[in-house]
Parts: structure tokens; sequence; C-alpha cells
């Protein structure tokens, strides 16, 4: 490790940022990274904005300082090493960590130009229009038809129950049509149309990931987070997710968790790299992330060099 | 020696001797299965079975089981047989094998009648010798020889009838305890069957390593299949002593029976249609039958919301702390309270706020705050092992988590909380201590006192505007009904023909109303269970 020190960030190279987990000036270098990306640039609007964005479960912390902002009807990729705070900057973006009773959360994100954490927020509607699927495929123990309304009944946009159907109020045909827009967005409906009310756990692995991301399309999201959606799954369900995933970012924006750097490069617009510490070392487009990386840590990682 | 240290890949050949290692196991179990029958007195020892006394059968069967299991150790030791023995029979055998001689040395030393103390050292030096023979010679010969003369000794006094039907042994100790020839020949046949299974199993097996596994699977089969065949024993038992007394008067034909909901049935049954009375030409417990059924239904529907309730408020809701830790403790402690504490808290709080007498709803309560800790236990260990990937699941869609706990927690965790239901209703059903104190008026109910809950209730013009006479009324239930019967005495003579009948009778329907609770419960998990795996 050399004993390099920064005076200035302008005539400091970032090849040198690899120390900057040990140096005494870490945060000088860390404005003059977030320097870069921060110029970074899309011709769409911006969905998502985070500033400053710090996590802390109990002493620990999870991410340090990050900022970054993400473009609408999109794919960014989130990679990184394990345990560098990329799932924690996800479940961020629709407050899940609220529901991890040690962990605090300081800095800003917003949707829409609209702060997510501040008094008043309704969580329900910010968690509808922000979805979310899971690492490990996580269907209800219900039938496919219930997996997919479950979010809409509770939310009481669509009734079927008893008493609606005695009244003559069922909204059972939007039902059907919501299940089967949903299971088409997914990909999923030609697969499983003829047995909507077989328990959704007797689905393959790769079917139950697709349920839970029709699932998620159900409420009508605005962005659809994934944290490793294709992890716990073969080959050829991931390429089938990554189909699904392209095809999604031209109604959604995406973001998505991914440890699988091919995958990325695949699907992916911008790219985000995370390093152990819980920074954010690089943001970009993909393809210059991954060919032309500014920092040498992350072409280290991205080379198989580190991490 | 041969094959004494060879350790083969192939396992031998089916041989001859394996054949009559397998006949004598199978002998071994079947006499098992006589002994436990003569035990329970299904067969009795001194019917003669072909015109041979059943004693002298088991002694004959024993005698050659103990000549066989002894060849099959020299035959090993000489090399006859093929056999892998180690090098010896291990230090648990030789202890039991000690113990053993040692109780049969002591009890023939004060049978052929030495004087005083003299006894002990003749048994100590038997059991010294069979532990000497078990630990110290071959594993073949350790473990058949000793269990082999045990047979061989006990199937002979069996034989020649110096233990025979009449025997009776009269223990000198202060209480005049005496041994009957009914329990002793079953218990010491039981014991030889074991013996010789065991040691038939390791022959079967070559010994060694292989033997032990044998010896250990043929013990632990007996046992299992003695704790099942236990069980059915005591419901066959049951059923055969109740069952004449339930169909006793039972005639069937159109318009015989009583008219239920304006049907007539065309069975009449009175041991389970009438009450008590003394125009009855057959009295029957109807009022015991509704009072167990309603004491149930009323504890289940106090026990299972509250209970269900509180273990959402402390898996879901209330910080893992001290206070849950607290509430835990207490929980697991009132499910081990003695009932009768129970019973006196009805008695002393609940009796006292409704009425001042005895009354069903007191029984009702007091069983549901009995049921209450076992339902609060299962149903919290249920929704603790509903995955937390439901709960994201449900939150990342923006449903409320009272939404989710009520759609996906509680149905996830239905089989468990049902569980807990069934296992309680089984204790509750059955509980005679509480309901003593809290609800039982008399024992022969007449049959038109019989609870009538829900044609009981009635409006009034005053708060709280509805009551029901019925459920501040004592009534009865079969587990008081049946303590009344045989303890006290109550009811034996004039009212019932047969006082015997009548009391199996009553233990039968008990038994049958629980286990019914059982199918049920059983029926219910199974329902929900399915619901929520595929298939």
């Amino acid at each position: 490790m050399s004993e390099t020190t920064y005076t200035t960030t302008e005539d400091t190279d970032d090849t040198n940022s690899t120390d900057s987990m040990v140096g005494t000036t870490t945060g000088e270098t860390d404005e003059y990274v977030r320097e870069e990306w921060r110029e970074y640039s899309f011709d769409v609007p911006t969905k998502l904005g985070v500033d400053d964005l710090d996590v802390y479960y109990g002493d620990d912390q999870a991410l340090e300082g990050v900022s970054m902002e993400i473009p609408e009807k999109s794919v960014t990729a989130l990679i990184g090493p394990s345990g560098c705070g990329k799932s924690t900057f996800l479940r961020c973006l629709n407050r899940m960590n609220d529901r991890v009773s040690s962990a605090r959360i300081d800095g800003s994100v917003t949707l829409d130009s609209q702060e997510i954490y501040q008094d008043g927020v309704n969580l329900v509607e910010l968690r509808k229009r922000v979805g979310m699927v899971f690492q490990s495929p996580n269907p209800f123990p219900k039938s496919i038809r219930e997996n997919i309304a479950y979010g809409p009944e509770k939310h009481g946009d669509i009734d079927t129950g008893v008493l609606a159907r005695l009244l003559g109020r069922s909204d059972e045909e939007q039902r059907e049509e919501l299940v089967e827009r949903c299971l088409r967005d997914a990909a999923l409906w030609d697969e499983v149309h003829d047995r909507l009310d077989d328990n959704a756990l007797g689905l393959s692995g790769g079917q139950q990931q697709r349920l839970c991301i029709a699932r998620c399309l159900s409420v009508d999201p605005e962005v659809i987070l994934m944290d490793e959606p294709a992890s716990a799954l073969d080959p050829i369900a991931t390429a089938k997710i990554e189909d699904l995933i392209a095809e999604l970012s031209k109604e959604y924006t995406v973001v998505i968790v991914t440890h699988n750097m091919q995958q990325a490069a695949r699907i992916s617009e911008q790219t985000a790299v995370f390093l152990t510490g819980g920074e954010l070392v690089e943001y970009g487009d993909t393809d210059q992330v991954f060919e032309n990386p500014q920092s040498e840590r992350v072409e280290d990682y991205i080379t198989g060099k580190f991490g | 020696m041969a094959g004494a240290t060879e350790t083969r890949l192939i396992s031998r050949d089916t041989s001859g001797v394996d054949a009559i290692a397998a006949v004598t196991i199978g002998l071994s179990a079947l006499l098992f299965a006589l002994s436990l029958a003569a035990l329970f007195e299904i067969i009795t020892i001194s019917d003669p079975v072909a015109g041979i006394p059943i004693v002298t059968l088991l002694g004959g069967i024993l005698v050659l089981l103990g000549g066989v299991v002894i060849g099959f150790g020299i035959g090993s030791y000489v090399g006859v047989v093929e056999t892998q023995p180690s090098s010896s029979a291990g230090l648990v055998a030789s202890a039991t094998f000690s113990l053993v001689w040692f109780a049969l040395g002591g009890i023939m030393a004060q049978v052929i009648g030495v004087g005083g103390i003299t006894w002990l050292p003749i048994a100590l030096i038997i059991g010294g010798a069979a532990f000497a023979v078990t630990a110290v010679l071959r594993e073949d010969i350790g473990s058949t020889l000793p269990a082999g003369a045990v047979t061989l000794f006990i199937g002979v006094v069996y034989l020649t009838g110096t233990i025979g039907p009449a025997w009776i042994w009269e223990l000198s100790w202060e209480q005049q305890a005496s041994l009957t020839a009914e329990f002793v020949i079953p218990v010491g046949t039981l014991f030889c069957a074991l013996l010789t299974g065991w040691a038939a199993a390791k022959t079967y097996g070559g010994f060694g390593a292989r033997g032990r596994r044998m010896g250990a699977y043929l013990l632990i089969y007996l046992n299992a299949s003695s704790i099942v065949g236990v069980l059915f024993i005591l419901i066959a038992f049951t059923t055969l002593k109740g069952v004449p007394g339930l169909f006793t008067g039972a005639t069937v034909g159109l318009g015989v029976g009583p008219t239920v909901f304006g049907v007539t049935l065309p069975i009449s049954l009175p041991f389970v249609m009438n009450g008590a009375s003394l125009f009855n030409e057959f009295q029957g417990v109807l009022p015991a039958i509704v009072g167990t059924i309603w004491l149930v239904i009323g504890a289940v529907l106090f026990a299972v919301p509250l209970g269900v309730g509180a273990a959402v408020f402390l898996t879901e809701y209330a910080e893992r702390g001290r206070f849950t830790q607290v509430v835990e403790v207490a929980t697991n402690g009132l499910w081990s309270t003695p009932s009768i504490v129970f019973g006196l808290f009805g008695f002393a709080f609940l009796v006292p706020r409704f009425g001042g007498n005895k009354s069903l709803i007191s029984g009702m309560l007091t069983l549901g705050f009995m049921l209450l800790p076992l339902v609060l236990i299962t149903s919290r260990e249920a929704i603790l092992a509903v995955p937390d990937e439901y709960r994201d699941a449900s939150a990342a869609l923006g449903v409320s988590k009272w939404q989710t706990i009520r759609s996906v927690v509680v149905p996830a965790a239905l089989p468990g909380v049902v569980t807990g239901v069934i296992l309680g209703v089984g204790r509750i059903a059955g509980e005679t201590a509480p309901i003593l104190l809290t609800m039982t008026g008399g024992t022969f109910v007449p049959g038109g006192q019989t609870a009538d809950v829900i044609g009981g209730f009635q409006f009034t013009a005053t708060p709280p505007f509805v009551a029901n006479p019925e459920l501040l009324q004592a009534t009865t239930a079969l587990p008081f009904q049946l303590y009344a019967l045989i303890t006290a005495g109550v009811g034996l003579g004039d009212t019932v023909s047969s006082p015997e009948q009548f009391q199996w009778a009553t233990a039968f329907v008990l038994l049958f109303i629980v286990l019914s609770f059982y199918a049920v419960g059983i029926g219910a998990r199974y329902y929900f269970r399915r619901k929520l795996q595929h298939e």
C-alpha cells in the first residue's frame, strides 16, 4: 500500500483510491470520485434521486455517503462484492429498511423529485409505486390467482369478497383481466393459464420468480427493485428473467442488484459499482464502466483481481 | 473358529442356520405378543389349547428357544456356524445378565429355603458368574449362553408346574401383597422372549457389528410395537367392556327413536338418548354427553381467539424483551398448573359472578382458562415458523402489517394452531377436578334437564338484553359422571340394572367423544395443510 496522501482533488489520479479506505483523507478522495459521476448525464428525466445516503445497522455503517440519480424507464444495475451494501441501498429506495429495527438512515431519496424520507410519507403509496422482487422466489402459499390479486385486493382496488358478491358488486372480471395482464407481462401466462387455481408453491423456481414479478406488477408500480432475482435459478430460467427485464424496462424503471457481472453487462444501461465499506465507487453507462472504468479499484474488481 | 476374524465384502448366502435363527426370532416375537395378551387377560393362562394348558405350552416353547439359542452360541464357538463375533459382548450386556442372574439366584436361594441373609452371597456369586461369562468369553458365547440359560430355566419351571396357574407368592410385607401366576407367568415369558429374540437376532446377523445392529433393531421394533399394542389394547378393552352397556335396550325400527329436529330416528339407543328418570326402563347419560360437548365448545370458543390474538401480539407487535419473556414463562407455568387449582379459581372467582351456583358457563370458562396457555404456546410457535419472506413480500406490495397478519401469517400458521387446540381439547375433555368444583350438580340428571344452550337464549327488556338460563344451570359431564359412579358409588342399585356395564359404557362414550374431537381436529389440520401446499 502506498502512503500517498492527497492535497488537492484536481491532481489526484483516482487509481490511488484503493488507499482511500486507510488513507487519512478518505473524504476528499470520495468527493473527487463522486464529482466524476455526478456529471454523469442522461437524456431522460430522473426517476430516483439519492443524495448523501448513510445507513447504519446498530454501530455498523452499511452505506457511506451514496449519491446517484437513476433515469426513468431503463435498467440500472448495482454490482459489487458481498456485503458492500448494494442490497441495503436497494431496500432504502422503497423504505423496506424501516422494517429492520436496528437500521438508521440519513440522507435523502427522492422519487419524481419528492422526498420519501420525510414525515407524512404514505408508505402504502410509496411501495405501490416502487415494487420489489426478492432474491429467493417467495410466492404466498395461495393459488396463482390469489397471489396476483393479493395486492389490489388488500388495497381495495378490487373487491371479490363474499359481501361484494352478495351485493352484486364483485369485481371478478377486473380481477381476471388483471391476472391475465400481469401474467402476460411477466411472460408466464402461457405456462399457467390453465391452472390458475393451483397452489403457487407447485411451480418451478423460475416460474415462481416470474410469478413474483407478476405479483409486483399487479399494483402498477413505476419502479421495480430486484434483489438478485436470478441468483437462485438455473441458466435457462435466468435467461427468461433477463429477457423479461429487458421487456419491462420499456414501461418501468428497473433497478437490479446482481453478483453476476456478465448479467449486468447484458441487461443494464447504467451500472453502479459498490465496493467494500458501503461506498459507491463508480457510476456511469454500462459500456463505459465495463470497458473503461475510471477507478482502478473498479477495474480490479471487474477483471477479477479483487472482490 | 472359522470366520471368527474374517471380514468379507460380500455377505454370506442364506444358510440353514440363518433360517433357524429367523424362525427363532419369529417365535420370540409371537411369544412376546402372547405374553402381552396374557398380561392383559385377553387369554387366560390356565385355558387349554388342544388339551395342553397354555402355561405348559409357554414353558415348552421357552425350553425350545433357550436350547436353540445355546446351540447357536456353542455352534458358533466351535465353528459349525459361520460368524464374525467380537471379543466380548460388552459392558451393558454383561451388567444386564449379571443383574438378571443375581435376581434369579436370590429367588432360588429363598425358595430352597436357606436361612437369614445367606441368599445374598449365593445371588452375588451367581450374578458374578453371569457377568464373567458374558464379559470375558467371546461374544457368541457371552450373549447366547446366559440368555439361553435363563429361558431354559424358566421354561423348565413352567413345564414342571413349579409355577403353575394356581401358584401364588405371598410376599411377607406389611401390605400383604402377593404375586399371582396370572401376573408372574406372562411377565417372565415376556422377558425371556425379549432375551431369546435379541440373542437370535444377533446370531442372525453373525454377531459383530452387524449382529449388534440386528439385536438393537429387534429390541426397538418390539418396544415400538408393544407401545402401539398397548394403545390398541386399551381402546379395545374399553370398547369390549363398554359396548354391551351401550346397546342395552337398543331397538331398531321405524319410529322407535326420539324426535330430533322433527325427524323421528329409526333407532333407539337408550344409553345415549335417555337421561335418568324413575320411569325409565333403561337409564342413559344424554345430559352428560351434551354437557361434555358444550363444555369443549365453550372452552374452545373462549380460548382460541384469546390465545391466537395474544400469540399474534407477542410475535408480531411486542418488542422481544423482558416483558415477552415474563409472559412466556408465565404461560408455560400456567400450562403445567394442576387442574384442581384452575377448579378452585373457577369456584372462588367465576361461580360467585355467575349467580352463585355451579353453572355450565363457569365450567366452560374454567376449562377455557386451562386451554388458553397451550393455544398460546402452540400458536406462538406456529407463527414464528412462518417464513419472513411472506411478510417481506406483503410489505413490498404496500400491504399493511395487520392485513398481512390476517391474510398471510395466520393462515400459514393455522395447521400448527389446530394441532395445539387438538392437544388441549384432549386434555380438557377428560378433566374432572375443575368441573367438579364449578359445574356439576347431580350425577343422574333427568333427560329433561339436558342443557339446551341454543334454545336457552332469551331476550330481556333490561340490560344485558340477552339471557340464557341454561348456561347458568348446573349440569353434568362424562368424566364427572364416571368419577361419581366409580369412586363415590352414586347411582348404584335401584336405578341401574347392571352398574358395572353402565360404568364401562360411560367410559367408552367418553373415549369415543374425545377421539371424535381428535378426528375433527386432525381433519381440519389436514384441510389447512393441503390448502397451503401444492397438490
